[in-house]
């Protein structure tokens, strides 16, 4: 294996790259005076993957909800279950899934190489039966619910719905239970073969190991050579929203809204420039320190909960605005004011250094933890980019370069999610 | 071993010095009596977290800690038994990784010394419409406990098994006392506070203890300490046993039964007893995630949680509104094989293993998090004085600490059929 080690000097790190001659991509990085370690191995697999390319070419359906499906199955096999094996080591195992991956993990403090194995071999080895998957319907159907009860779930999935025709980004993670009726041994087997080989697969290691024990072990336990990275479906989306209002009613105390503002893509993924851009701008704009938030607090519309932020991943972007208030359509009316008013007068400059600074504090920071960081680098593999790209990227953010990205936010482009309160 | 330093009478400093990690963490933690003055003290611990003399408005405040690289200042209330506790920390980055040669971690230690005793009080008033805005918040925060049914339901339960104890106050003050506060009371909390409280300041990080110490010790200095140490009633056995019950228009019930654990103070049996709800629903090993979710497929979470401070046990699991009898039964089933020694010794092990690991802690936030919880305590402990003695826990005093478990009140909130219907 050909070993690339990159290194951030101001941090003080380095990251320990290889790819396997398998097609998996390996991230390392040792942490000096650790004495716990975390590994992922990832699969890009995730909840927006609801179509994959028959031996014809063309796209086929599959049921909402598979790779989260998947990830509860996994821990499954003949024998001894995952969470027995890593019972042994001592580690702690978790999974999860999200719109565009899914994710195996561990952390331990001692005999980390053999929970490696474990994990390494675990997601290897499927084992279902139609018995296991219908006990395990029952477990994700009481998921299902335990996520409909949640209004701060409901409030983002509502508005996805709301922005979003055709783009399984507007799909439940877990499906549905009528979508996770459909899934039987046979079609997860099949899934599995299709998206978990290992060129669409990456395992980053942080903490207390060496790199060379993880290269070593990667050798001796990835067994499959074959298959080829998953091509993933680019949705087209119109520019406009399915419906620009969208409510619903749950057991909650107040309202709770959010407000999405739909980006028109040409290209499936945004630049990582570009997405720290919008970020840094949200922070300027709608930021604890800004003049819209002391506005909205004082006419008492928002609570310290409310925030912004950019969600976007393959195929979707949008920006979110949101949080408890007594009066969403006032709070709403107010921050669309806010961003024509910075359209036309250009955004502070002195608030979009403070964010500038607060962005760079809260990246440097995120490499403490070593769940982050190795989260992080997978993420940053799967988007195409190397270690330490975002603090390369953040530094060179300007105030025309944030300027830009407000001008993408487009009232014409946008819905509000309201929940209500059931009387 | 972390250093401690006395600043005054029951005013104690706690530092864990290490370069391991990009941030640091100062941790102020303030125990008072839980009584009538929890609405007030709750109101203060938001209001000086808003400003000080020095940044007399929210916004300056906010964008103060924006420029030192987004440090974060979060302030809470929480139980430690019977003593109300008021939290006010920072995470700041790293003093080795600023632009410019400057203390970051002294500037928030400094920072955070004034919002404690130089907060933004002119005359005995910290500003009409400050207490107004707080008011609102504190109130609308309670309200939304109704959001998380999870949650919820596990207060509930607490609510009506600690009726007749202060543990049973809700920690904030019930909305009516919120509403009657008054600005001499909040004043007088302030004053009570500063004089009576038991303090405790923990910091994680490379910065210099000392000069933190140095900070915080010539602000008690102007201060004449009377303070009074609150104490927590143990309950050995739940004598009668009663069970309640609401209904919300959810999808998913939710159950919780509260056990006594029969310890008479907090550290009593400590090692037994964690050994002891951690095999009966913690890991994945426990006997409630094997049976109940993974054999019955009955919930997709249903564990224990031991509140040492108050000698309590409650169990929670979302399940299914008409299984209620189903899950308790299993519940109660698989808590008579643990106290009748009818568990595998080798899931003895795994939890010892898995306690190791979950008291090995990679976090500054985690460290801190674990000594600010003994500021009620005269003996600090370590993470690893802990796993010491969890490892000397045998099988025969699980099942002695498991036959101490007494039943006390059992929390049923169902779920409306007709309601989950309609959507």
């Amino acid at each position: 294996m050909k070993i690339k080690q990159i290194t951030n000097e101001k941090l003080g790190e380095t990251v320990f790259c290889a790819k396997h001659s398998s097609g998996l991509e390996i991230r390392v990085m040792p942490k000096a005076g650790y004495s716990s370690a975390y590994a992922v191995f990832g699969v890009k697999y995730g909840s927006i993957d609801t179509a994959v390319k028959n031996d014809k070419g063309n796209f086929e359906t599959i049921p909402e909800g598979t790779a989260h499906f998947l990830e509860h199955k996994l821990f499954e096999s003949e024998d001894l279950n995952a969470f027995e094996r890593f019972a042994k080591t001592g580690a702690s195992a978790n999974a999860y899934t999200s719109f565009e991956k899914t994710a195996y993990l561990f952390k331990g403090s001692e005999n980390i190489g053999e929970s490696l194995e474990i994990l390494l071999d675990f997601v290897q080895n499927p084992y279902f039966t139609q018995q296991t998957v219908e006990k395990e319907q029952g477990i994700i159907g009481q998921e299902i619910r335990m996520y409909q009860d949640l209004p701060d779930w409901q409030v983002m999935f509502n508005l996805l719905r709301a922005l979003y025709s055709d783009h399984p980004v507007r799909i439940d993670i877990a499906g549905t239970q009528d979508s996770i009726a459909k899934i039987d041994a046979d079609l997860l087997y099949r899934l599995y073969k299709e998206f978990y080989n290992p060129s669409n697969m990456v395992l980053s290691v942080v903490g207390a190991i060496e790199p060379q024990e993880v290269f070593d072990i990667v050798d001796r336990c990835i067994k499959s050579f074959e298959g080829k990275a998953a091509e993933r479906k680019f949705v087209k989306e119109s520019p406009q929203p399915v419906q620009s209002y969208i409510e619903e009613k749950l057991s909650v105390a107040q309202k709770q809204f959010l407000l999405g503002f739909k980006e028109n893509l040409s290209e499936p993924l945004l630049s990582l420039e570009d997405e720290i851009a919008s970020q840094m701008m949200l922070e300027a704009i709608a930021g604890k320190s800004s003049p819209l938030f002391k506005k909205l607090l004082d006419e008492e519309l928002i609570d310290m909960g409310f925030g912004g932020e950019l969600f976007n991943g393959f195929g979707f972007s949008c920006v979110m605005l949101g949080g408890t208030s007594k009066d969403p359509e006032k709070a709403c009316s107010i921050i669309r004011d806010e961003f024509s008013r910075c359209k036309a007068e250009g955004i502070d400059s002195v608030a979009f250094e403070r964010a500038k600074r607060k962005f760079y504090g809260r990246y440097v920071m995120s490499y403490n933890d070593i769940d982050d960081t190795a989260n992080l680098m997978m993420n940053l593999h799967f988007n195409g980019y190397e270690p330490f790209a975002e603090l390369e990227a953040c530094k060179g953010i300007t105030l025309e370069k944030a300027q830009k990205r407000l001008e993408e936010i487009k009232d014409e482009a946008s819905a509000l999610s309201v929940i209500i309160p059931i009387e | 071993m972390p250093q401690v330093r006395m600043l005054a009478d029951r005013v104690r400093l706690v530092s864990e010095q290490t370069d391991r990690f990009k941030t640091g963490r100062i941790s102020v933690s303030i125990a008072l009596p839980m009584n009538d003055m929890a609405a007030a003290n709750s109101l203060l611990i938001y209001l000086l977290k808003r400003s000080c003399k020095e940044y007399p408005d929210f916004s300056l405040l906010n964008g103060k800690l924006d420029e030192l690289y987004g440090a974060a200042v979060s302030a809470g209330v929480t139980k430690i038994g019977e003593a109300q506790v008021l939290t006010l920390s920072m995470t700041c980055l790293d003093d080795r990784f600023a632009l410019t040669d400057e203390s970051i971690a002294e500037q928030c230690a400094q920072l955070l010394a004034s919002m404690i005793f130089k907060p933004n009080c002119k005359c005995g008033s910290f500003g009409a419409d400050n207490l107004a805005t707080e008011k609102r918040l504190l109130i609308q925060r309670i309200e939304e406990e109704l959001n998380d049914k999870r949650t919820y339901a596990f207060n509930k339960c607490i609510e009506y098994m600690c009726a007749k104890e202060a543990y049973g106050r809700d920690k904030y003050g019930t909305i009516e006392e919120i509403n009657a506060v008054k600005m001499a009371d909040v004043y007088a909390a302030w004053k009570n506070l500063l004089s009576t409280a038991i303090f405790q300041i923990t910091v994680t990080g490379s910065a210099d203890a000392e000069k933190i110490a140095g900070i915080f010790e010539m602000q008690f200095k102007k201060i004449e300490r009377n303070p009074i140490v609150p104490e927590t009633v143990f309950i050995l056995r739940g004598g009668h046993f009663n069970r309640y019950e609401e209904t919300f228009p959810v999808n998913q019930g939710k159950l919780v039964i509260g056990f006594r654990a029969g310890m008479q103070h907090s550290r009593d049996n400590i090692h037994a007893v964690t050994v002891m709800n951690d095999i009966f629903g913690m890991g994945t090993y426990s006997k409630l995630f094997m049976n109940v979710r993974e054999k019955l497929s009955l919930a997709y979470y249903c564990w224990s949680r031991l509140v040492a401070s108050k000698g309590i046990v409650l169990v929670e699991g979302g399940i299914d509104t008409d299984k209620e009898k189903k899950a308790s039964a299993e519940i109660l089933s698989q808590l008579s094989d643990l106290r009748n020694g009818k568990t595998d010794p080798e899931v003895l092990e795994s939890s010892k293993r898995s306690l190791k690991e979950r008291y090995t802690f990679t976090t500054p936030e985690g460290i801190c998090s674990w000594y600010a919880s003994q500021l009620l305590q005269d003996e600090i402990i370590t993470p690893e004085d802990m796993v010491s003695g969890v490892e000397t826990v045998t099988m025969e005093q699980v099942c002695e600490a498991a036959k101490k478990l007494s039943i006390d009140t059992i929390y049923m909130l169902k779920a409306q059929e007709a309601a989950a219907d309609e959507n």
